[in-house]
């Protein structure tokens, strides 16, 4: 017969072997962290395995679609966000434990990779300029819809008088991840995106940037708490966040952090 | 290298076909042998995932068994926790979406039956099931096959609703699509790369175990 | 361990027949692509339900509408052989017929094949068979069933003509090992005078004339449904000698026949068709004429037709032939019933698929 003993065998061996379970490798608590937080916290969760041994996992994305999730029953047990109205909102809801912690507050910086004719400076008089002359053809910055730094960079360029210049050459990221990609990709002059990733160590070798003035964006007052349903681990983690370690780890990332403000 | 992404996704997509395989064979088998009024729309059911956009589907299935939805509670209810997020709420996801992938392809394999043979089984005093496993399957092998391994590797691909319905929860929803994608967010070209070019392998490994395994059914029937 | 099936239907071709096919007797469906004998066949086997029918089988009710008894195809032990054979293709020709058995042996299959004449292809499959090899194969796996009625559709069409007439002698020798009814769909008259005891013609989908081969053959009104050339009679003969000019001599109750290339040994019994529209009658044994076969006898009846035609039945020794003349040539020659007359009949005009073997057991009549 076309089936032989071997290879039913041999497929049922397959079946089994996909859909057996994982060995309950996970319970590390998940974070929910918004996406300028991407080396930052990677580095803070390293450095919170070697000194406690527990373990946490990560995951990364733009604040306005984790509180979504968070709302549809996403089993995060800490939510760091990068605008404390979302943490607001969720406590409100009954989401989470308190209103949690000001963690940190983030800046937008103008970015341009390397080779860009366009030049970073906080005036953003040169992107002016390049604007008015043609010379603009795409420019990132995060969705504004649900991204806290899109947002931040949307009122930056209008108080710049430049929103509306920009608009047709706008490229907008899931995240500030995302536009920082975009932004540095080569084929895009330049964007708008966060401090913390501007720093990174793997994306500052790839272009240059200049701070944009605080004054003309509400602040990015980061706010994280920890959730319905959050456990010891999530707890320990919550408190290393506010600890010594972490925090010098922030400030090296170009976060202000709370006490100082 | 995220290996628990790579194993997650081919976990996936091997609930998919272990979950589809008896759907495709029973399902494709009945569009191919019956004639009934409401036929037309069954089949274009079936093919509606391959013509929404992913995002679309994944908001429906989000809408379809998300919280507040009946089945999300029904789940809850079971379970205690939400079937969205969840790697079974993919699977969930997963074997709707490849609904036309598996289905289509075996209803071809069976159609090409020649209906006096299927009859002539009947006439050999062959019960349906005996027609079934010594007739129908060695002849519909090739399409079922062909189903299987469109939607294995549909599974391993698949993104915009693995994302939506699944968040991209390491360890149990972050498929390996999702984590080069996370790599070339942060940055880490080599990373993306280097499981970009093990699921190429990994997909290029299955074609090639079919198209082997076809042509020895091949050969066998001729 | 008789075969009885009646059907009625409106749907999808208006159906009304009822027949009856004794144990070992062969039954052939006559009719027009159309007239509906396939469909009853498919009837019989249980592929298709008409909306007032009722088959019984060697008093086993197989289908019964009026007492909703509908026995399924896998459960009625019919065999059946397909126009187109349909053969399974990924099997080979021994496990073909190994499928239809209740306990699969592979010798009583290669046994089976050997019955009808397939000897060392057991192990090939149907890809790799000649038509006429496959139709055996087929004939093989409806034996294997043990079916207690034979169902042959069209078995014959597909196959060239040389390797029909093989066939049609190996299916009259396989009688002998068959002890159930035999039922045979075919359009052609020459297939079912040949091989068949008792025939049933049917015109869209009514029974037009039920009887003995013989009997059917003889009546115009049955041929009309079937085509007035295809009346013919059949005279029984032995084979006597070959000619060495290719002509072969028969031995008939009539007298002697010379038919050109007859297959078979000398002393092999034969049947031998003779076309009513090929026969020549003269009231005088005609001299310098160059056909071979003039053969005396007395008039019988004589039936004129609705056209020109007039059939002429001549008694010959206990044997009957036909010649169909025109009514004017009829008129002409006064011919009435006693009369002496001479059917002459050109020896070309009996193609070799007209003479066939003569079954052993079968009934003549």
């Amino acid at each position: 017969m076309i089936f032989n003993r071997h290879s039913i065998l041999a497929i049922l061996a397959a079946i089994g072997l996909a859909t057996s379970p994982l060995a309950a490798q996970n319970d590390a608590p998940i974070v929910a962290a918004a996406s300028d937080l991407q080396f930052a916290v990677a580095e803070i969760a390293e450095a919170f395995t070697a000194e406690t041994g527990m373990e946490v996992r990560l995951s990364f994305g733009s604040t306005g679609n984790f509180a979504r999730q968070i709302r549809e029953g996403a089993p995060f047990q800490i939510f760091m966000a990068a605008d404390e109205r979302f943490i607001a909102d969720l406590n409100t809801d009954g989401f989470t434990r308190d209103e949690g912690d000001l963690y940190a507050v983030g800046r937008v910086v103008l970015m341009v990779p390397n080779g860009s004719p366009l030049t970073p400076d906080e005036t953003l008089d040169n992107l002016a300029e390049m604007l008015a002359a043609g010379q603009i053809t795409r420019f990132a910055i995060a969705n504004p819809d649900h991204a806290p730094y899109g947002m931040r960079a949307r009122e930056a360029l209008i108080a710049r008088g430049l929103w509306e210049e920009l608009q047709p050459y706008m490229v907008l990221g899931e995240n500030v991840s995302q536009a920082a990609q975009f932004a540095l990709s080569g084929n895009a002059e330049g964007g708008i995106i966060a401090y913390s990733l501007a720093l990174a160590p793997e994306v500052a070798p790839r272009g240059a940037y200049a701070l944009i003035p605080e004054e003309w964006h509400e602040p990015l007052r980061q706010r994280m708490a920890l959730l319905n349903g959050a456990g010891p681990v999530a707890e320990a983690f919550y408190a290393y966040m506010k600890d010594s370690t972490a925090r010098e780890i922030m400030e090296r990332y170009g976060f202000v952090l709370p006490e100082d403000t | 290298m995220d290996w628990a992404a790579l194993w997650l996704s081919m976990r996936l997509a091997g609930w998919t076909v272990a979950i589809l395989l008896p759907v495709s064979v029973l399902m494709g088998r009945a569009l191919a042998y019956r004639q009934f009024r409401a036929k037309g729309l069954v089949e274009a059911l079936v093919m509606l995932p391959l013509v929404l956009p992913p995002t679309v589907f994944g908001f429906y299935l989000l809408v379809a068994f998300g919280r507040n939805s009946p089945i999300g509670d029904l789940w809850q209810s079971l379970f205690g926790h939400q079937l969205v997020f969840t790697f079974q709420g993919l699977v969930v996801a997963s074997v709707i979406f490849n609904l036309p992938f598996a289905i289509q392809p075996a209803q071809r394999g069976f159609e090409a039956i020649p209906v006096e043979v299927r009859e002539a089984a009947s006439c050999s005093g062959m019960s349906p099931f005996a027609s079934l496993w010594k007739i129908e399957l060695p002849l519909a092998w090739p399409g079922l096959m062909t189903a299987m391994v469109l939607t294995f590797a549909h599974t391993l691909g698949e993104f915009g609703i693995v994302l939506m319905v699944g968040g991209s929860i390491p360890g149990e929803t972050k498929t390996i699509a999702i984590a080069i994608y996370d790599r070339v967010q942060g940055f880490d070209d080599r990373g993306a790369a280097t499981m970009s070019a093990v699921l190429v392998a990994i997909s290029l490994f299955t074609i090639a175990v079919t198209y082997w395994l076809s042509a020895r059914v091949g050969r066998r029937l001729s | 361990m008789a075969l009885e099936v009646m059907a009625q239907a409106t749907r999808p071709i208006p159906l009304d027949i009822a027949f009856r096919v004794e144990p070992g007797e062969l039954l052939a469906l006559v009719g027009h692509s159309g007239s509906g004998k396939t469909t009853l066949l498919r009837c019989i086997a249980g592929l298709w339900r008409p909306e007032c029918a009722r088959v019984v089988v060697n008093g086993a009710i197989w289908l019964d509408t009026i007492a909703k008894i509908d026995l399924p195809t896998h459960r009625r032990r019919v065999g059946i052989v397909f126009q187109n054979y349909a053969l399974f293709p990924h099997m080979t020709a021994v496990r073909n017929v190994m499928a239809a058995m209740d306990a699969p042996d592979r010798a009583e299959a290669e046994r089976t094949l050997d019955l009808v004449n397939l000897h060392g292809l057991a192990d090939r499959k149907p890809a790799q068979l000649s038509g006429g090899q496959q139709q055996r194969v087929a004939l093989a796996r409806a034996l294997a069933r043990r079916p207690q009625a034979l169902l042959l559709d069209e078995p014959f069409s597909a196959v060239d003509r040389a390797t029909r007439e093989k066939l049609y002698g190996e299916i009259i020798d396989l009688r002998r090992h068959l002890a159930m009814p035999v039922v045979l769909v075919t359009h052609d008259m020459n297939e079912a005078q040949l091989l068949a005891d008792r025939m049933v013609v049917i015109e869209q989908g009514r029974v037009v004339r039920t009887g003995t081969t013989a009997e059917v053959m003889s009546d115009p009104e049955a041929l009309r449904a079937m085509g007035i050339r295809e009346i013919a009679a059949m005279l029984p003969a032995i084979i006597a000698e070959h000619g060495v000019d290719g002509l072969s001599r028969l031995d008939a109750p009539t007298g002697p026949l010379f038919l050109p290339q007859v297959e078979g040994a000398p002393g092999t019994r034969v049947r031998v068709r003779i076309m009513a529209h090929e026969v020549i009658l003269s009231r005088v044994r005609p001299e310098g004429l160059s056909a071979q076969n003039i053969i005396a006898g007395t008039i019988a009846r004589i039936v004129p037709g609705v056209g020109p035609g007039a059939m002429v039945h001549i008694d010959v020794a206990g044997h009957e032939i036909l010649a169909r003349i025109t009514r004017r040539a009829a008129d002409q020659m006064a011919l009435v019933p006693g009369d002496t007359v001479h059917a002459i009949v050109k020896s070309m005009s009996v193609a070799r698929d007209h003479v066939a073997r003569a079954p052993s057991t079968m009934k003549t009549g």
